[in-house]
């Protein structure tokens, strides 16, 4: 893979990814700590034709994001954890009417306005489900300054590939840090854009939702004569309202379906240290995500001086989860610590993915990050 | 080079943040690792702001000093001078605005305290007081020898406007100049 290095933040690696991933369309509300990714990307986005546009609120700015995706484009909207309880009903409605867009959240303390400029992970189990319903949400949470970039790069990739927001989580610490990032180079991102599907035959035989059950909608962009009904009620094969009960058990079954039956296209996980632990007694294995898993790669080069062997593992695709990783990993190794700046909402998936209610944990509320000594101690204490 | 850990503070607004960038980017032009963290509060001006530097040969993980290894801190206000003096290890140099900052006894049996006008200097000397990040910068530099002075004030170019390279290099030579003292 061709890299170049690029010194920078997260927030401003996040907006440069998605203008190299193609999206010309920014709609949002600044919010502290994600607003350099709205002013960065009101920079870049007129001079490459596209348009970014401050709203009136984050509700309005995910509305004209799902407007500007069904007229084709890539489109991007980010906030932090107040703007995501008021996006959730849109992004609920995007879910529904299955249309892509990438809502990158980069988190603070909470709840409501909580703790605006310093670190947290508490929208963890929000973004499982940002609002009521079923469907199964797709969220990536980056873990380095490169991630802040590759990862929305593939959010955008997926959101069009399953029709569906895609939510990228990275959090203060990330957003704000200023260092190196190694990433691909642009031609590499734009020779990974797979476009949208599109349907090309006679408008008069096209069915948007009609498709096979596990695969997503088509939605054609607007404007080109290819007609359908948007709406957030459950719908037929042309989007007009139905409660016909097979069609409403399909669609939702189907909005699960073309997740989960797919996961291996989304699942990623990184493995730090891994590869020599063996399961014997006294080795440590540490889970752990987004900002939190630096400190974590710290401690575990601490732990090693000390002749602990740990390792880390870290989702980065946190929803859907990757319980057969998880389990793997938590059936080999007794001593499991999981450590979230939150209180326990990834720990309960872990538990749930491991089928173990022995797992040790170490969360922070109080909007400072986890240090490696913190982890390191913890580990002694407690294994 | 073993970790260098370098922490600014000051309140939101000081400007105290372009110094992190700078000294990130120089670690990098060399070939090695520079991580800049800033921490804030949520007042527009006023709170406190403290800026963590961490520069290394190898790869940098976590990105903010730990407390009590820090070997360089530099004070522009009182609050943030008492909030985060603690993070410095005993021993080590914190240099203090004299004007706005105020260490007591007990301080300088702890650390080695310098002061240095860096406002007053950038203010009348430089002319701009602007430029107190830059002259902060060089006042690190020279103390902790963590980049080649040279490199460093070619960064700190490339990261002004044009029009004030004249400026902002009297502002990092007076820098070096009332630090070489207190080496």
């Amino acid at each position: 893979m061709a890299t170049r290095e690029i010194i920078s933040t997260g927030n401003d690696l996040s907006a440069i990814a998605a203008v190299d991933a193609g999206c010309t369309f920014f709609g949002g509300y600044p919010l502290t700590p994600s607003s350099e990714v709205m002013h960065t990307i009101s920079d870049l986005l007129p001079k490459v034709g596209g348009t970014s546009i401050q709203m009136e609120d984050e509700i309005a700015g995910i509305c004209c994001v799902i407007g500007a995706s069904m007229s084709g484009v890539r489109a991007l909207t980010a906030t932090s954890g107040p703007g995501m309880s008021l996006k959730a009903e849109n992004l609920g409605l995007a879910q529904m009417a299955e249309v892509p867009l990438v809502c990158v959240n980069v988190m603070r303390g909470g709840p409501s306005t909580g703790l605006p400029t310093r670190v947290s992970q508490g929208d963890i189990k929000q973004a499982s489900n940002p609002s009521h319903g079923d469907y199964r949400s797709i969220t990536l949470c980056a873990g380095t300054l490169a991630e802040c970039y590759t990862e929305v790069v593939r959010a955008f990739n997926l959101a069009d590939r399953f029709m569906q927001p895609v939510i990228v989580l990275t959090d203060e610490t990330l957003g704000h840090m200023h260092g190196k990032a190694m990433l691909p180079t642009v031609e590499e991102v734009k020779a990974g854009i797979v476009p949208r599907k599109e349907f090309t035959g006679d408008p008069k035989d096209y069915h948007p939702y009609e498709c096979g059950p596990t695969e997503p909608a088509v939605l054609n962009p607007m404007f080109k004569g290819y007609r359908y009904h948007f709406t957030g009620l459950h719908h037929d094969k042309n989007g007009f309202p139905t409660e016909e009960i097979e069609t409403c058990r399909k669609l939702i079954q189907r909005l699960e379906d073309k997740v989960v039956v797919h996961q291996n296209e989304i699942e990623l996980n990184e493995e730090f240290m891994c590869d020599d632990l063996t399961g014997e007694d006294g080795e440590v294995l540490i889970i752990a995500y987004g900002s939190v898993s630096l400190a974590a790669k710290e401690a575990i080069r601490h732990l090693r001086k000390d002749g602990i062997k740990a390792g880390l593992f870290r989702p980065i695709t946190i929803w859907p989860s990757p319980a057969k990783r998880i389990k793997h990993f938590t059936d080999k190794i007794k001593n499991v610590l999981c450590v979230e700046l939150n209180i326990r909402q990834y720990t309960e998936e872990i538990e749930r993915a491991s089928s173990r209610l022995d797992l040790e944990g170490l969360y922070k509320v109080n909007g400072r990050a986890i240090s490696p000594h913190e982890i390191v101690a913890k580990v002694k204490e407690v294994f | 080079m073993a970790r260098t850990l370098m922490r600014f503070t000051g309140v939101g607004g000081q400007g105290v943040l372009l110094a992190g960038e700078i000294f990130a980017a120089a670690k990098i032009k060399t070939g090695g690792h520079g991580l800049k963290t800033a921490t804030y509060t949520s007042q527009v001006r006023g709170g406190a702001t403290v800026v963590d530097i961490t520069l290394d040969d190898e790869e940098i993980y976590y990105p903010y000093a730990n407390d009590g290894e820090i070997s360089f801190m530099l004070s522009v206000a009182q609050v943030s001078y008492n909030s985060f003096k603690n993070g410095v290890q005993p021993g080590g140099t914190i240099v203090i605005e004299p004007n706005l900052v105020t260490a007591t006894e007990e301080d300088r049996k702890t650390w080695n305290i310098i002061e240095i006008p860096i406002i007053t200097i950038a203010k009348e000397e430089v002319g701009n007081v602007i430029t107190q990040s830059v002259v902060a910068l060089a006042i690190a530099n020279n103390m902790t020898s963590a980049i080649d002075k040279d490199t460093l004030r070619e960064v700190m170019l490339s990261k002004v406007p044009k029009k004030v390279h004249e400026l902002n290099l009297k502002a990092y030579e007076l820098g070096y100049k009332y630090s070489e003292e207190h080496k």
